[in-house]
């Protein structure tokens, strides 16, 4: 039971005056930024980045556990009252939700929303609690390099294969991502490559700066060039009913199963947020005593899938914090800011940085109740931000996009680079090649590298490692199935359809 | 969403009303094209790898690795391209489904073609004009290049919107930001 005493002491440094007035600060920005059409979590924690610049680590992460989860539910807001999801994982939300406030329950699908993401947030924060100290002694006893090598080549395979259209395209994102991280200084030699004798390319082309181009820069190109003549449909909640007692009793359920699916998939390595929240989606119609309300706008449609989002953000931080291992574009912005502080997520976070890592967890205790406390009554005010005319919110996007990248490289280098990469997220959006995997990759492929070379320096060359430790060689194989088995389904799939059951002349 | 003026006299391509348009140049080659970028970009790794050096008796060549990503590219670029010949797309991507974006509307280049002007004046006057100079007239062509007519109201947003987050950043939070043409004012 040393996670409680653990988390008691979180507590009493999350609790302190100055750390609440952080965490505040932090919900209330992330719901802010997050809600702002087109920007997606990953884009808010991105963008917000600086403004912890000057801070301590300790204020700094519990304000970034109140951007992370604020900007989650202003997402959803976006999603229910625009059909503007801003990253995959809110799909379900607006697919429902939209449709819910279209038949003038846009209040009732707030709500539930909103106290779903509370419950399963709250459920999952505690599966943190408990899992992420087991999973850090876990990788303590048996992860060593081959194993992370391992674990960073599953999270690669899962990433591309599972996002996007089509697998290949996955792959093209994992394969420019991890082009983009080979720039900079050799982690091993020390000797710069694919700098082009540029000295401000010598430290990397840094995650949030390609993040940024990717999300902010391409999706303004994008949006400003196919923009909506005329206005948007801004669905309105005053006068709507808010949650009946038939509404609750068809939510909590849904909320529950939701979290249940989210967390345990989203703290796996291979994660994402994506697949919980289709996987709790068809869960919900299955069981529903309504299923002719689905895709017309069922309130278990959302509860149980913004649960299952909700839910599967906690559980991503289990392998971020514990293995230092990002599955989502989110977690990777959020393994750069620990970067900048000097701090490697893992195992040893746990013993080194004990303050922080159990601040960190008790902010999202905190940061999820002040969510609840603030949304429900302020999201009359949220609704406004959706009205900002666009010209004017795509353009300030693109200020706050020159701003991030100038604040973290001071150099009009940095800039070319974010654009350029802005120019491939355009390319990328309208080709409908994911963005997430390039993003994960740009951070974890220079960390497998390192972990690949380190392992065959201490096998002295012999690549017999990789294959005879039982840990490293079953994570390989998983990666392998994870590779190998949409192609087959989908074989499998093609043939049985090419045999028709009875020709017809 | 404010639109100050009619749609039909900035659109320079000709509006389509249907998913199922015509495919344009783009829609049956601009993938390929990408596909072909992404090859080259494959190629450049190989090429570029080269030029790492080796020390003699090293365990594991620093090589290895930018070999894989750019050969990896190469194979990944061809897969995509058979796919792409196989399987060819109707319509513009779809993404998911987005209330801003007209998915019936072909690509506005006029739009891009100012913003990405937007972008290089930013880039160019940031460092000698500062950071509230770059910023404002990065706000007020962007948002010309979306459809805004009213460029007073517009430069006064931007103008409030950068010098808000310089005092913000520079002087409170400690980002250092470039003052510029403006630093007599300090």
């Amino acid at each position: 039971m040393d996670s409680l005493g653990n988390l008691i002491d979180g507590f009493s440094v999350a609790l302190t005056p100055e750390n609440l007035l952080w965490a505040l600060v932090g919900v209330f920005l992330g719901t802010f930024v997050g809600v702002l059409p087109g920007i997606g979590p990953a884009l808010t924690v991105a963008l917000l980045l600086p403004v912890t610049y000057s801070l301590d680590p300790v204020p700094a992460f519990i304000m970034f556990a109140g951007i992370y989860y604020g900007g989650m539910y202003g997402g959803s807001t976006t999603s229910i009252l625009l059909n503007t999801p801003g990253e995959s994982a809110s799909i379900i939300t607006a697919l429902e939700g939209n449709k819910m406030a279209r038949r003038g329950r846009g209040a009732a699908a707030l709500a539930t929303a909103a106290i779903g993401s509370f419950v399963a947030g709250t459920i999952a924060t505690v599966g943190l609690t408990f899992a992420a100290p087991v999973m850090a002694d876990i990788a303590i006893d048996y992860f060593q390099s081959p194993e992370y090598l391992a674990l960073i080549v599953l999270a690669f395979t899962t990433v591309a294969t599972l996002l996007g259209s089509s697998m290949v395209r996955g792959l093209v994102s994992l394969f420019l991502g991890l082009a983009i991280g080979l720039v900079g200084i050799d982690g091993i030699t020390g000797q710069p490559r694919f700098t082009f004798g540029n000295q401000h390319l010598l430290g990397g082309i840094d995650v949030v700066t390609v993040a940024v181009g990717l999300f902010a820069v391409g999706e303004t190109f994008w949006v400003a060039s196919h923009l909506r003549r005329g206005t948007s449909n801004i669905e309105h909640i005053s006068g709507s009913k808010w949650m009946t007692r038939e509404d609750w009793s068809r939510s909590w359920t849904a909320w529950l199963r939701g979290a249940f699916i989210g967390f345990p998939i989203g703290s796996l390595p291979a994660g994402g947020a994506e697949i919980p929240t289709f996987l709790s989606y068809s869960v919900e119609k299955r069981l529903s005593k309504h299923p002719e309300e689905f895709g017309k706008g069922a309130i278990e449609g959302v509860a149980g899938p913004e649960a299952a989002n909700n839910a599967s953000a906690a559980g991503v931080l289990v392998p971020l914090l514990t293995l230092g291992l990002p599955t989502s574009a989110t977690a990777a912005i959020m393994l750069a800011a620990f970067q900048r502080y000097n701090l490697n997520p893992g195992p040893q976070l746990f013993d080194n940085n004990p303050e922080l890592v159990w601040g960190l967890i008790a902010s999202l205790y905190i940061g999820n109740l002040m969510l609840l406390v603030l949304n429900l009554p302020l999201v009359g005010m949220w609704v406004k931000l959706l009205s900002i005319p666009r010209p004017l919110l795509y353009s300030g996007i693109l200020v706050f996009a020159g701003l991030g990248t100038w604040a973290q490289s001071q150099s009009v280098t940095g800039l070319v680079v974010l654009y350029a990469i802005g120019a491939l997220g355009y390319l990328m959006r309208r080709f409908d090649i994911p963005v997430g995997p390039a993003v994960v990759a740009v951070i974890l492929g220079p960390m497998a590298e390192i972990h690949f070379r380190r392992a065959m320096q201490i096998s002295q060359g012999d690549y017999s490692v990789f294959y005879t430790r039982p840990v490293a060689t079953t994570i390989f194989a998983i990666a392998a199935i994870a590779f190998v088995a949409p192609t087959i389904i989908r074989l499998m799939n093609a043939r049985r359809d090419r045999v028709p059951p009875a020709p017809s002349a | 969403m404010t639109h100050e003026t009619p749609a039909a006299d900035q659109q320079p391509t000709p509006s389509v009303s249907n998913r199922d348009r015509t495919p344009t140049f783009w829609d049956r080659w601009g993938e390929l094209l990408l596909a072909l970028g992404v090859c080259a970009v494959g190629i450049l790794v190989v090429i570029e790898t080269q030029d790492i050096r080796v020390r003699q008796g090293v365990v594991v060549s620093p090589r290895i690795i930018p070999y894989i990503v750019g050969s990896g590219l190469i194979l990944v670029s061809i897969w995509y391209a058979i796919e792409i010949i196989r399987s060819p797309r109707t319509g513009i991507a779809a993404g998911e489904d987005s209330e801003d974006v007209d998915p019936e509307a072909g690509t506005d280049w006029t739009v891009i073609g100012i913003i990405a002007v937007a972008l290089v004046a930013y880039t160019l006057l940031i460092g000698r004009a500062g950071f509230v100079i770059a910023s404002t007239v990065l706000f007020c062509i962007s948002a010309f290049a979306m459809g805004s007519r009213r460029i007073l109201r517009d430069a006064a947003i931007g103008l409030v919107l950068s010098a808000t987050i310089y005092l913000l950043f520079d002087g409170w939070l400690g980002v250092r930001l470039p003052a510029g043409w403006l630093e007599v004012l300090e």
